[in-house]
């Protein structure tokens, strides 16, 4: 029905879209998501052909080249078979008439009918919305914004267009008139094609078939709307959902580094994202088809840092750690929880190299690590549980923070004292004269843990597994710690591997879980899946047990474990 | 816990006592030639002269003057001690660590062999092989060392067996850090505590072990010893000379080795929780 081909929109030199490709197919939904700046509106008034910029490529509607038409027959097509809900209601609406005559308007300037149709037509497409007949001869001001938005979904429904672009439906209204208009809108979007543009996902979700990310005029990732929304490939759209207030996430908000920059060679999103390698400052991705969606991503989409296969380590009869199957993708959060003895401190020290494995193998950003170099040591860290026995009593907080910079031999003695002072400041520590000579028996738990923190993101490394991290710690202190840990997230890209038996914790800072039980992973899944559906009984009942403040029966029935099955062997 | 080994020293009486008479011993080493007043070996026609100004505590069988035997016999003393001690600490370091970080067979062969030499009695294979070398000072340095680092080695390894499995150094291994980086950076001065009194001890070993041979007469006859003068005057002990012949280097080596006792007494305390493991804030 709408097909859009390398269209590219500039005000003057600058660019605002950079060649978007799309396909709208009859009576189906699309959504345009996407920051604000990112051009979403220009996208939906190019449709409309109402931009004042230059514009080039082809928009074909049924077909015909909108960019081509004469404004007469451009004007025979706005409304008649593409129209728009536009952005603001409240400026949108002529304050002098009556909505009712608003609403007619459309028809009788395409002499759709005479007036007394045009009425009775008007009147109908009102209730259709579900305006109550005494306010259609009211004026915009006396209305609310949800029957604003009611008007103007009216209006554009008037002539009966094929198409339909909604600018941004929803975003300005409360949450009851806003699940109102979504009824409504899902209603309609079975006999008319939409294409939605927000910036709210939640919205996106409920009223999309497919969606379409769209960055700095690009669009970055396209596909079925439930699929992207629940496991996002591209590093902005993941980013988009982290920052976006939710009831499905259980995580806590994260931001996007930076800011939206434009002109930029190569991927527009490289300056922001967290996983850029060389070429993508230097060749623009094209948006390309893979298995279940369209994604403009040099590196295929987020990728996987470290995957551990069929990973196993016995001691004696003991299986510690019994045929693990782990994907790490790039800058998210997975938490592995588990009581204590599950495992999950011999599974870290196995990927770290300190245990060696009976089987199995740990693939770093798709290459098999045979024996760790320092070049694995590099992009993979560990922060232990206990601050005070992982730091050397007998060195200073800069011997301490510098010793993976002497050890790799990284940089000039100035150069290293510069990025000790560096990795102090982004774990929120002081990187004084004084505070650098102090020995760790003069520091408080946190500022130690806070210190090999320091110490573990000196080498700037990909993956930081922490074990237990917090444990030690008061929990204003830990709460500090994982806020911290989340910042370094979002500004770095840093992936976690962070290792817990407080499900309630887990649940704040991951983005996805696994749980262990005697050695396997016997769940794993998005947070908010395995916290709010558990599949496995010993999930059900970590679940039941967690900390929450209010009180139930059920909680103080003690956890129960299945069997230990020991198998010797 | 940082240890702060100046004070714990001088913190005690005991440790007051040994520091002080220690650093006597050290000074008059040092300056034997200042207070001696005559060459030691040379020989003179006054024999079994008592103590007078000329010769403070009078003179041996063949008129060499006691008082500068005395001070240089200080001389071979520490220059024994310290050097055996620095060689078997270093021995027992070597060994003991290597065979902690590198395990396996090595450490199954080496431990093997520091059982050996911990049941075999030592004082008797030393006899038998000193009084076939006779032995000079340097000669007896090495036999000495040879012969005394086996129980410091499987102290050390056994402590480097513990500290291995330390945070701090799983530490530093995710960071890249070879064997011999862990050894240097991080066990070695993490045992620091064990060596020294490592180190004290087998000083005292080695002083008692040179005085004890050079008395039993298998030492380098050339040699200037409180062990010898010892054996000497015990020879003469029918004239009167033996009050100021054979009590004075009993007493010097006696104080010497008290010293160094309390010193390594002193010292002990500190190292004993940290080297338990017990946590340190």
């Amino acid at each position: 029905m709408l097909k859009i081909e390398d269209l590219r929109v500039s005000y003057g030199t600058e660019p605002i879209l950079n060649g978007i490709n799309l396909e709208v197919r009859p009576g189906e939904s699309l959504a345009i998501i996407g920051e604000s700046g990112a051009g979403k509106t220009t996208l939906g008034l190019s449709i409309m052909r109402l931009v004042e910029g230059t514009m080039r490529g082809r928009i074909l509607l049924n077909s015909a080249n909108l960019l081509t038409l004469s404004e007469q027959a451009m004007r025979d097509i706005r409304w008649n078979q593409v129209s728009m809900v536009f952005q603001n209601a409240n400026s949108t609406l002529n304050p002098v008439h009556t909505i009712l005559d608003q609403v007619m308007e459309p028809i009788l300037e395409h002499h759709r009918a005479n007036r007394p149709e045009a009425q009775r037509q008007a009147s109908h497409l009102l209730t259709n919305t579900g305006l109550p007949s005494d306010r259609f001869s009211a004026y915009p001001h006396q209305l609310s914004g949800g029957e604003q938005q009611r008007v103007l979904i009216a209006m554009a429904l008037a002539n009966n267009p094929g198409l339909i672009v909604l600018d941004e439906p929803v975003s300005s209204l409360d949450a009851a008139s806003r699940a109102e208009i979504v009824v409504l809108l899902n209603r309609l979007r079975r006999d008319h094609t939409f294409v939605v543009i927000t910036h709210d996902i939640s919205t996106a979700a409920k009223l999309a078939d497919n969606l379409a990310t769209m960055y700095a005029g690009r669009i970055v990732e396209l596909g079925p709307a439930q699929e992207v929304v629940s496991r996002p490939r591209h590093p902005y759209t993941r980013a988009l959902l982290r920052s976006y207030p939710n009831m499905t996430t259980v995580k806590d908000l994260q931001g996007i580094k930076g800011r939206m920059t434009r002109p930029v060679t190569g991927c527009s999103f490289h300056p922001r994202c967290t996983q850029a390698i060389g070429i993508c400052a230097a060749e623009t991705p094209p948006l390309v088809p893979t298995r279940d969606r369209q994604l403009a991503c040099h590196r295929g989409g987020i990728v996987t840092l470290l995957a551990t296969r069929n990973l196993s380590k016995s001691f004696d009869s003991l299986k510690a750690v019994d045929s693990v199957n782990l994907d790490i993708e790039a800058g998210e959060t997975l938490a592995l929880v588990g009581q204590s003895g599950s495992g999950k401190t011999t599974l870290a020290r196995t990927i770290m190299g300190l245990l060696e494995p009976d089987r199995g193998d740990v693939y770093l950003e798709g290459q098999k690590v045979a024996n760790r170099s320092k070049d694995f040591y590099r992009e993979v860290q560990i922060v232990f549980q206990n601050p005070g026995e992982s730091l050397s009593h007998r060195l200073s907080v800069l011997e301490l923070v510098r010793e993976p910079l002497d050890i790799q031999g990284i940089g000039t003695p100035e150069e290293r004292d510069r990025r000790v002072r560096q990795a102090l400041q982004d774990a929120e520590l002081p990187a004084s004269g004084g505070f650098l000579n102090r020995y760790p028996h003069h520091l408080s738990g946190g500022e130690m843990q806070r210190v090999a923190i320091a110490r573990a993101l000196v080498l700037d490394p990909k993956l930081v597994i922490a074990d237990e991290p917090t444990s030690f710690l008061d929990p204003g202190v830990q709460a500090k710690i994982l806020k911290l840990l989340l910042n370094l997230q979002e500004r770095r890209g840093l992936s976690m591997l962070f290792i817990t038996h407080d499900l309630a914790l887990a649940r704040k800072i991951s983005d996805r879980m696994a749980v262990m039980l005697h050695g396997q992973i016997i769940e794993q899944g998005p947070s908010n899946t395995v916290v709010t559906a558990p599949t496995h009984p010993y999930t059900q009942g970590l679940v039941k047990t967690a900390s929450a403040l209010h009180s139930e029966s059920e909680a103080d029935a003690p956890l129960e474990q299945p069997r230990v099955e020991t198998r010797s062997g | 816990m940082h240890v702060d080994l100046k004070k714990e020293l001088t913190g005690s009486g005991r440790g007051r006592f040994g520091a002080a008479l220690f650093l006597l011993m050290v000074v008059t080493a040092t300056f034997a030639p200042l207070l001696a007043g005559y060459d030691p070996t040379a020989q003179s026609p006054l024999a079994f002269q008592s103590p007078s100004l000329s010769h403070l505590l009078g003179t041996n069988h063949v008129g060499q003057d006691i008082w500068s035997q005395l001070v240089y016999g200080a001389r071979t003393s520490l220059l024994v001690g310290l050097s055996v001690a620095v060689l078997s600490t270093l021995l027992s370091t070597i060994i003991g660590t290597s065979a902690a970080m590198i395990g396996g067979w090595y450490d199954r062969i080496v431990m093997r062999v520091v059982d050996a030499l911990i049941v075999i009695p030592i004082i008797i294979v030393l006899i038998l092989v000193a009084a076939y070398l006779q032995p000079g000072l340097w000669v007896l340095i090495i036999l000495l060392s040879l012969l005394g680092w086996q129980a410091g080695a499987r102290i050390v390894r056994s402590q480097a067996l513990s500290l291995k499995e330390r945070t701090h150094l799983s530490a530093a291994r995710c960071f890249g850090g070879s064997r011999l980086y862990l050894l240097y950076r991080h066990v070695v001065p993490d045992l620091g505590p064990i060596l020294l009194v490592e180190f004290i001890y087998s000083m005292r070993r080695a002083i008692f072990m040179e005085a004890g041979l050079a008395f039993l007469g298998i030492a380098d006859p050339g040699m200037i010893s409180w062990g010898m003068m010892m054996r000497e005057a015990l020879d003469f002990s029918y004239v009167n000379a033996w009050l100021w012949w054979l009590l004075p280097p009993g007493i010097t080596l006696s104080l010497t080795i008290v010293s160094i006792t309390f010193i390594g007494y002193s010292l002990e305390p500190t190292m004993e929780p940290r080297l338990r493991g017990e946590a340190h804030a």
